[in-house]
């Protein structure tokens, strides 16, 4: 029964499709990997085959370190999200579990318009955003992001960790509570270790947001130094009316690795965060 | 809603009471004016310019921000840079500079204007109307730096006065000529002016917009089409789309800045023509095209001639020094009406709700002196057209024969909103691509009367409402 | 499935076991009180920096303002103005199109891609993390990287048609009235195809594998048991996500502002791009702001749609 038969339709229904996927999700990212391994004398050269590298250079991420402050766009973009993030998920394990939880007025429509809030565009925001940002003295400081980065990463986090803390058992609680446990006792001390796959789905999902953001990032904290990668990318390596393809792919990739690797270690943990989070809740 | 009023307004109104605290606006003005003239004694000593008595002591312990859009030339974005440190270590001030790309400095400006964070800022063609409410009247700085520099090219004068007032100083634009290769143009029978003889001589190729439509023609038959950009950009679809409705009779409005004078039955005719030639000569796939597009094209070789500045020609002169040699430029052609370029002023502004207007309008006074500005012109070599006249005879022009086209664009010279005045209106028509959108649409759809239609319906609801 | 009523959803407040136990002591053990206290922080981030900042631009909308210049009240006039601006009716059009065809495709390729990874296959772990890269990766930056592909050019999707002869002229991706949204789709979809996938893939993990062998021996075909099983586990779990990209997609701005900038012709306008042009580049904020909260009755009434669908679910 198990034969070439069920190996050819596993063939046919899993090996072909994954391998269409991966040439449709994966190939852009084999261009730019071409692209910043290339001079640029190459790249717009039609005789060559734009898929292969003709001449390999290492000059493109070489510029990217000589040249521009890729290492201090990285560490910023690094304190950025790790704070944001952590802001963001203390922000919304205190809101999930309320709303999980905890019967008190107005939760509901709390609820409601925290789920609201995401439906209201950055492009509408950010001048007003401006305003509040530059009156509480954040400008071009890491707080001005820091900050405004939660906005759109605590409705998703508090809806995810809300199912989350649904799927345990209520039981466990009330016994900590009848042993004489505070409330928030038994949330940090008996929920929260419990939920820690859903907090890591939270924060990876976070992180990654916040580690790509591009227009609040400009225009709150763009000063000199002061870039993350997506801006300081953009600002330095597109001069006029001609771009510097090479190291603006490099630098796109070189800002990617940190969060693939995260991803390549955690996908397991994320996916199974979410599966309980936002599937059983 | 009404607090929301309230906060709004108030904002408003404090950022103008803060731009100048403690100063009377008279003691500013002359502050600034007494500043410029005593550089123009000092800058010319290189290295040993100081401030003399009139520099007003409060400027020390200060700080200066300056917002400008990223340099096509690096060496030129340091030496700005560098300049602007320098003046800050004399007088004692933090200077910060940030250069930003081209599409982003826009929302940066707007974001400045309502949360402050910056005293000067680099304004685009038609900005200093857009924010005319929030920049400080530099009229007495402007017009010293004009006296100075025997007068504003024309395209200058118009672009940055409002309503009477300069909001601000230009240093000039980016320039925009049009690229050809030599030897593809002899190849099809064009006879060029040698480049060492055309700097010599004035003498450049000249081609009326029929005859380089033919040319067209001759050059993609040999798969060396023109190239025209016509997507949403900012430069180059811009200073083909005007020019060519100028050349042939339309605008967008006439001089009184209200009556259109779009739809025009010489410039549906000609419309046509383009559509066609558009067919016979360009690269067809130039709806797409944005400002870096034919910079990628003609450094490979894909097309023939093409309207941009000298950035194609300095890439080349780095990375292809065969193309380089084998190029020049000329102005671009002329209509029935005339020869006419797109092309406004850039300016220094200071915004109202700065912090140190003193200190920017000091900065400002030193950096248009001949001292710092001719190094930053000439650092360039003609990439960036000198805002008053005197440059025009620049030796620096005489320098690469190839460059020479560029010294003669600021002639010809028009603004947005031309024949009107440029002002909001014609800001709010060119940031909506009413006129490239015109041409846009004539080309994918073959229907040039349609087209101009819809365009000068679109202009009609602009100027008219 | 996660429901945003808990008062509604409970079935019953906690024991009445530990009511009896424990008297509130405190502010800290009293259940609306706690509850108030642990919203707190969260609520106020969003408060300062997202309701306060949302009403200005609300009132935005009802003004004449232009940046730098506070406008007067002018009611609904921003949207009625709109409406006879054929851009606009363009803009509106286009965002339906671009929203409507992108999300049922990412949502088509997402299952089909979380089927996949959902099967015992090599390299699991790094396969998962490698699809996820188009979401890993800055918009901003690999939006350059699809202009590169798109090059009216240069693009090496033309090359290779033409080196294989299928073509003989470059494929105008993004200058042709109905390729230019095509191909802004496409890119678009590109980005949005993991988010659903690894969603989708986390319901199928709680699809019980008992459940499927059962459905087996019971003589259930494939397709069956995918019909009958595994799509009412994971029904919820899609349409949250369906809901959440479409709101993405319809407030989306980055990969069109890199690709065409709504061009040519406006041909790709979405409401966040022309919104940022008029309110940004020809700085009529006032209308600019109207543009942009067009689309939120749009979103409002879908959110809620799904809103009582999942209230329903749970009751």
């Amino acid at each position: 029964m198990v034969g070439s038969a069920a190996l050819g339709r596993r063939i046919l229904t899993v090996y072909v499709p994954l391998a269409l996927f991966l040439v449709f999700l994966l190939l852009p990212f084999y261009w730019m990997i071409v692209v910043s391994l290339k001079p640029p004398t190459d790249l717009f050269n039609l005789r060559f085959n734009p898929f292969l590298i003709q001449h390999f250079t290492p000059k493109n991420y070489l510029y990217l370190f000589q040249e521009t402050a890729f290492l201090v766009w990285a560490k910023n973009t690094l304190i950025v999200s790790v704070a944001a993030t952590t802001l963001a998920l203390s922000c919304s394990v205190l809101i999930g579990y309320a709303l999980a939880r905890l019967r008190f007025p107005g939760g509901s429509a709390m609820g409601v318009g925290i789920f609201l809030a995401y439906l209201v565009p950055p492009t509408l925001l950010f001048l007003p955003l401006a305003q509040v940002v530059a009156k509480l003295h954040l400008y071009n400081t890491y707080w001005a992001l820091i900050f405004t980065y939660p906005t759109f990463l605590i409705p998703f986090g508090s809806w995810l960790l809300m199912g989350y803390f649904r799927t345990i058992p209520r039981e466990i609680e009330e016994c900590a509570l009848i042993d004489g446990s505070s409330r928030l006792g038994t949330l940090f001390k008996i929920v929260l270790p419990l939920s820690l796959p859903g907090i890591l789905s939270a924060a990876i999902f976070s992180f990654t947001l916040s580690w790509n953001e591009f227009l609040y990032a400009l225009i709150f904290m763009s000063s000199g130094p002061l870039k993350t990668i997506p801006v300081g990318t953009v600002s330095d390596l597109i001069k006029a009316d001609v771009l510097f393809w090479g190291p603006l792919m490099a630098s796109a990739l070189l800002g990617s690795v940190p969060i693939a690797v995260i991803y390549t270690f955690f996908v397991d943990h994320y996916v199974s965060g979410l599966t309980a989070g936002a599937v059983k809740g | 809603m009404a607090k929301a009023r309230k906060g709004w307004r108030a904002h408003g109104e404090r950022s103008v009471r803060k731009g100048a605290p403690g100063i009377s606006r008279r003691a500013l003005l002359k502050a600034a004016g007494t500043g410029a003239l005593g550089l123009t004694a000092l800058g010319t000593v290189p290295g040993l310019w100081r401030w003399g008595a009139a520099a007003p002591a409060q400027l020390k312990g200060t700080s200066l921000s300056i917002l400008q859009a990223t340099y096509f030339i690096p060496a030129a974005q340091d030496l700005y840079k560098k300049q602007a440190q320098e003046w800050g270590q004399v007088q004692g001030v933090t200077v910060n500079t940030d250069f930003l790309n081209w599409p982003d400095l826009q929302p940066k400006i707007s974001a400045a204007i309502q949360a402050g964070g910056y005293d000067i800022v680099e304004l685009f063609p038609g900005w200093n109307y857009l924010y005319a409410e929030n920049l400080v009247d530099l009229t007495d700085l402007a017009e010293a730096v004009a006296k100075k520099g025997g007068g504003w090219e024309g395209f200058v004068a118009n672009d940055i006065k409002v309503n009477g007032r300069y909001l601000g100083v230009s240093h000039g634009n980016s320039n925009d000529s049009l690229n050809y290769r030599i030897s593809w143009l002899k190849e099809v029978g064009v006879n060029l002016p040698d480049p060492a003889e055309q700097a010599r001589t004035g003498k450049f190729l000249d081609l009326t917009f029929d005859e380089w439509f033919a040319l067209g023609k001759k050059l993609k038959a040999k798969g060396r089409p023109l190239g025209q950009a016509l997507g949403h950009s900012l430069g180059d679809p811009g200073s083909f789309c005007y020019p060519y409705m100028w050349s042939n009779g339309a605008m967008e409005v006439e001089k009184d800045g209200k009556t259109i004078a779009f739809n025009k039955p010489m410039f549906v005719d000609a419309m046509k023509r383009f559509i066609q030639a558009y067919k016979d000569g360009f690269d067809e796939t130039g709806p797409s095209w944005d400002d870096s597009s034919n910079n990628k094209a003609f450094h490979a070789g894909q097309i023939s001639m093409t309207l941009n500045g000298s950035s194609i020609y300095a890439v080349a002169l780095k990375d292809f020094p065969e193309i380089a040699k084998d190029m020049n430029h000329t102005l671009i052609p002329k209509g029935p009406t005339g020869r006419f370029s797109l092309l406004g002023a850039r300016t220094f502004g200071i915004l109202k709700n700065s912090k140190n207007v003193a200190g920017a309008r000091e900065f400002l006074a030193w950096w248009f002196d001949d001292k710092q500005y001719g190094d930053w012109i000439h650092i360039q070599g003609g990439y960036q057209l000198p805002s008053t006249k005197k440059w025009a005879k620049d030796p620096m022009w005489g320098k690469d024969p190839k460059m020479y086209a560029f010294s003669l664009q600021p002639s010809i010279g028009r603004d947005q909103g031309w024949a009107g005045p440029p002002n909001a209106k014609s800001g709010l028509a060119f940031s909506k691509y009413i006129i490239v959108d015109t041409f846009a649409k004539a080309v994918q759809s073959g229907d040039a009367a349609g087209s101009i239609k819809w365009g000068a319906d679109q202009l009609q609801a602009i100027y008219g409402g | 499935m996660p429901d945003l009523h808990p008062a509604a959803a409970r079935p019953e407040p906690l024991s009445a076991g530990r009511r009896g136990a424990t008297y509130p002591r405190s502010l800290l053990e009293r259940e609306p009180s706690l509850g108030l206290l642990l919203m707190l922080p969260g609520t106020l981030l969003l408060v300062i920096f997202m309701a306060y900042p949302f009403f200005l631009g609300l009132w935005l909308s009802l003004t004449d303002s232009m940046i730098g210049h506070p406008g007067r009240y002018v009611g609904l006039q921003n949207f009625v103005h709109l409406l006879g601006d054929s851009i606009f009716r363009q803009t509106a059009r286009n965002t339906f199109v671009y929203a409507l065809v992108t999300v049922p495709f990412k949502l088509m390729l997402g299952l089909g891609l979380a089927l996949v990874l959902n099967t015992a296959i090599p390299f699991r772990n790094a396969i998962r993390a490698g699809v996820l890269m188009p979401f890993i990766v800055p918009t901003a930056l690999s939006s350059l990287g699809w202009l590169m592909l798109f090059d009216p050019i240069f693009s090496p999707f033309s090359w290779l048609l033409k080196h294989w002869g299928l073509i003989t002229r470059n494929i105008n991706f993004l200058g042709t009235p109905v390729l230019a949204i095509v191909s802004v789709m496409v890119a678009n979809i590109w980005r949005g195809t993991p988010f659903f996938a690894i969603t989708i893939l986390a319901g199928l993990q709680a699809v019980p594998a008992e459940l499927h062998d059962a459905a087996a021996i019971d003589g259930a075909g494939a397709w069956q048991r995918f019909w009958n099983v595994t799509v009412p586990i994971i029904l919820g779990v899609m349409l949250v996500s369906t809901l959440f990209s479409i709101i993405m997609t319809f407030a989306d701005f980055q990969l069109i502002y890199v690709l065409t900038k709504g061009g040519p012709a406006n041909e790709t306008h979405i409401f966040g791009t022309y919104a940022y042009q008029i309110g940004l580049s020809a700085t009529a904020i006032g209308q600019g702001a109207a543009i942009a909260l067009y689309m939120f009755p749009i979103l409002a009434v879908l959110a809620i749609l799904l809103l009582r669908y999942l209230r329903r679910e749970v009751a």
